[in-house]
């Protein structure tokens, strides 16, 4: 039976995406275009570096977002959601969520990482931040939803900010976690 | 680094118009076409407590992409929103309730400049 599928914000806005980012118009047509084809219904999680640091956020790493004001930032915008996941848990419906890999805040199974930036913005392109692990924000969605006793959805993170990202896999994974 | 794509207009979406019932409105849909990206809003079904947190953060982002000069516009009626924005120093940007794709299609144009 279709479920709801919890996305990161820019999956349908990718406006809020840091400046050189953004790999299209608005909304992401990949993930869109899968959910409907299998009835899933969508809802949006807000994005938390967006009001945070804004739109002229430079590109970061999880240690310079990992202060405790960001963390009660993100804490604050998981509950609101975690409120939304439980709607549909107590409904009996299947519940998903999907992430953006690579990213500080949204990554699910990667993140970024570089203990040692800072200062002034020099680093060269490609350089390696990309880490094992999950960004801010889901470690805080994830500790609120088991603070409430809501089983861990399954997740998936979209791949199309990694320097080696396969659309027909990233179609393949979410297939897979959308069919449980 | 690739070039950055972004279309620079973001709608806020009733909820109801992003997972629209059979032979409703599906706002994405056009969205996607027209090259707006959305911020949805919480649909109705959603208790007070669950909303109001949702509706505040759709504001809150709202106001930035306002103060970056980003055309905004709303999509469908969601109860609250007006105040919601004005917490944000915001007014509500020109906004529809469509009652068809090709309706919503041609307000979308009207805003694109």
């Amino acid at each position: 039976m279709p479920g709801v599928a919890f996305v990161a914000h820019c999956l349908l806005n990718q406006n809020s995406k840091t400046a050189g980012g953004a790999r299209c118009p608005g909304v992401y047509s990949p993930l869109v275009q899968e959910l409907r084809a299998r009835g899933w219904r969508i809802e949006q999680m807000p994005c938390p570096e967006l009001a945070f640091t804004g739109l002229n956020r430079f590109w970061a790493v999880k240690e310079q977002l990992d202060t405790s004001a960001y963390r009660r930032h993100c804490r604050r915008l998981a509950t609101a959601v975690a409120g939304a996941v439980g709607v549909h848990v107590r409904r009996g419906d299947d519940v998903v969520i999907v992430g953006i890999d690579g990213s500080p805040s949204m990554g699910v199974h990667i993140t970024s990482s570089d203990p040692a930036r800072g200062g002034r913005p020099e680093w060269p392109d490609g350089s390696g931040e990309l880490s094992p692990g999950a960004g801010i924000y889901m470690e805080e969605l994830t500790a609120v939803l088991a603070e409430r006793g809501i089983d861990a959805p399954r997740v998936m993170g979209i791949s199309h900010q990694l320097p080696d990202h396969d659309p027909a896999a990233e179609r393949e994974r979410l297939a897979a976690l959308l069919e449980g | 680094m690739e070039a950055d794509a972004r279309g620079f207009r973001v709608a806020l979406v009733a909820g109801e118009l992003i997972n629209p019932p059979d032979g409703g409105v599906d706002a994405l849909a056009v969205l996607e076409d027209e090259d707006w990206g959305a911020i949805q809003l919480p649909a109705a079904e959603y208790p007070a407590d669950v909303a109001e947190p949702l509706l505040e953060q759709a504001a809150e982002q709202a106001e930035e992409f306002a103060r970056h000069g980003y055309t905004l516009a709303v999509v469908g009626h969601r109860a609250g929103l007006e105040e919601a924005l004005g917490r944000h120093g915001l007014e509500t940007p020109r906004a529809i309730e469509p009652s068809s794709a090709e309706e919503l299609r041609t307000f979308l144009g009207s805003l694109a400049g």
